[in-house]
């Protein structure tokens, strides 16, 4: 690791304790296939950031007493001055930084970031500026930073090493929702409430079909085919970004398509979550007063 | 007045209905918000307040009333303005400007209160505070050049007989500038400086449209001083 200046924990896995009855093999969830799990959405949880957002799913096969497999936050710094050296923007500049924590998935992250992160940070950029009014906010620049404090990486399944990068989409899905939250909770001028959602292409155990499923809890499935994460403005009905990875078995010319139908679908659950936490914000600033 | 709470991308009414106020925006001949807050509508004022664009203003409105049979008992026919904000007007001032967040930028033609931080004989610099009634939370630079410390004999003008750093000016935005500062200008009998201090460190007085005065030690300083109101 070349980060000297920081007193680092273990390179690598940590070993995952062990109880007198081993974890059985997770099966697939109980929900159905076209339901997502249950979302937490909470604004204005950093009060010193002009606009924050925390976000959890619920993992709902686990024993665990959290019971939780995602967890984010999210803050927006900003608008603010640009540094003197940046040249004039007549728009509103949008950086974005994902952060793992340390200790967010089975293998430990570094400090600084790795190219995973970087690519989180694009897909959520281009996910964001598709819905913000850049032109509102010239010569002015917005700091969006997303901290993964759990990675929907489950650890009791037996299967450590089969670990194929299928929860970055549901990460990258649970990001832009809740930094669409936090940027509506800074007051920043946007067309709509974006929202990510995920579909996948799965096989349930060795002798099933594949077929796609919603919000996928990657750890249930025998394999993962493909899967896609979609960032979407439901009131506009525009995609503003897609990202789509795995193999899909050639028989099928449609499937592609349906891959991102289900997304779609996927997007417009989360927005419920997003508009009503939203609402809830307001009420909640209307009350004491 | 009904508190009625807007997200994004909410459908407001047809954009020929209401006019787009802060906080909207208008996407294929609908009002949207842009926001997250509170809808408000206003009424406009009757038109007496400025007589030149107003005028122009009803024509408009009239041709639009006439076709789309509003039933809007204006009298004047200016359209409502509906706008999305986070504090509604008297919700966010009881308590104290903490339900406001929204940070706001100033624009060209806004009048803002700065305070001189740097001058040099070309311009000086200062650090915008306060635009129309918002306290900014951040500080924006801005330039007042030479040519913009007053309307009259340009050529004569100063820069170190007009502002002292720490000086608190009354000025106007003309343009976004360049990449750092915004253009200001103090161009007008009720722009310049409001407050000023002395060499000697005392609140000075204006005693006219170029002088202001020390009361402790009598002497006079040359600034370009605001009109008071």
């Amino acid at each position: 690791m070349s980060d000297r200046r920081r007193i680092n924990g273990p390179v690598g896995q940590t070993a995952p304790p062990v109880y007198a009855s081993a974890p059985g093999k997770r099966t697939a969830r109980q929900l159905g296939d076209d339901v997502i799990r249950k979302i937490f959405l909470k604004t204005g949880v950093t009060p010193s950031a002009s606009g924050s957002a925390y976000l959890e799913v619920e993992d709902p096969s686990t024993t665990s007493p959290s019971g939780t497999s995602l967890k984010l936050t999210c803050t927006v710094h900003g608008p603010r001055a640009l540094p003197r050296s940046a040249p004039f923007s007549p728009h509103i500049i949008l950086s974005t930084h994902v952060k793992y924590a340390p200790f967010a998935t089975r293998h430990r992250r570094g400090y600084l970031r790795d190219s995973s992160e970087r690519d989180l940070g694009v897909h959520l950029e281009t996910a964001l500026r598709g819905a913000i009014i850049a032109d509102r906010w010239p010569k002015s620049g917005v700091d969006i930073i997303v901290t993964i404090i759990e990675g929907d990486q489950n650890r009791d399944s037996p299967e450590y090493e089969r670990d194929e990068g299928w929860d970055m989409m549901n990460v990258l899905s649970g990001c832009i929702t809740v930094a669409s939250a936090a940027i509506a909770d800074a007051g920043i001028d946007c067309v709509d409430t974006v929202a990510g959602g995920v579909a996948a292409l799965v096989a349930k155990d060795a002798k099933s079909q594949p077929s796609i499923v919603l919000d996928p809890d990657v750890a249930g499935y025998y394999k993962v085919f493909a899967a896609c994460c979609v960032a979407y403005l439901p009131t506009r009905d525009e995609v503003t970004n897609i990202w789509f990875k795995g193999q899909l078995p050639g028989a099928d010319s449609m499937i592609y398509n349906k891959l991102v139908e289900r997304s779609l679908v996927a997007c417009r659950n989360a927005n419920r979550v997003l508009v009503q936490s939203l609402n809830e914000t307001v009420r909640q600033a209307q009350i004491p007063s | 007045m009904a508190q009625t709470v807007a997200v994004p991308g909410q459908l407001l009414g047809p954009a020929d209905k209401y006019a787009a106020g802060a906080g909207t925006h208008i996407h294929e001949a609908n009002l949207y918000s842009s926001l997250l807050g509170t809808i408000a509508v206003s009424q406009p004022p009757p038109a007496s307040k400025a007589p030149g664009p107003q005028k122009r203003l009803t024509k408009i409105a009239a041709a639009l009333a006439t076709s789309t049979n509003s039933t809007t008992t204006n009298t004047n026919n200016v359209l409502p303005t509906i706008s999305v904000s986070r504090s509604a007007e008297g919700v966010g001032a009881g308590v104290g400007g903490v339900v406001e967040k929204r940070e706001v930028l100033p624009e060209v033609g806004n009048t803002v209160l700065c305070r001189v931080t740097r001058i040099t004989p070309r311009h000086a610099s200062v650090a915008i505070l306060v635009v129309g009634d918002t306290v900014l939370e951040a500080e924006w630079q801005g330039m007042v050049r030479v040519q913009d410390v007053r309307a009259t004999e340009k050529d004569k003008v100063k820069i170190y007989e007009s502002f002292r750093p720490g000086d608190i000016v009354r000025a106007q935005v003309i343009s976004l500038g360049d990449q750092a500062n915004y253009y200001l200008s103090t161009a007008s009998n009720e722009l310049g400086v409001i407050m000023a201090k002395s060499e000697a460190g005392n609140t000075m007085y204006p005693v006219s449209w170029k002088e202001y005065k020390d009361p402790e030690t009598g002497l006079s300083e040359p600034r370009k001083v605001a009109k008071p109101f």
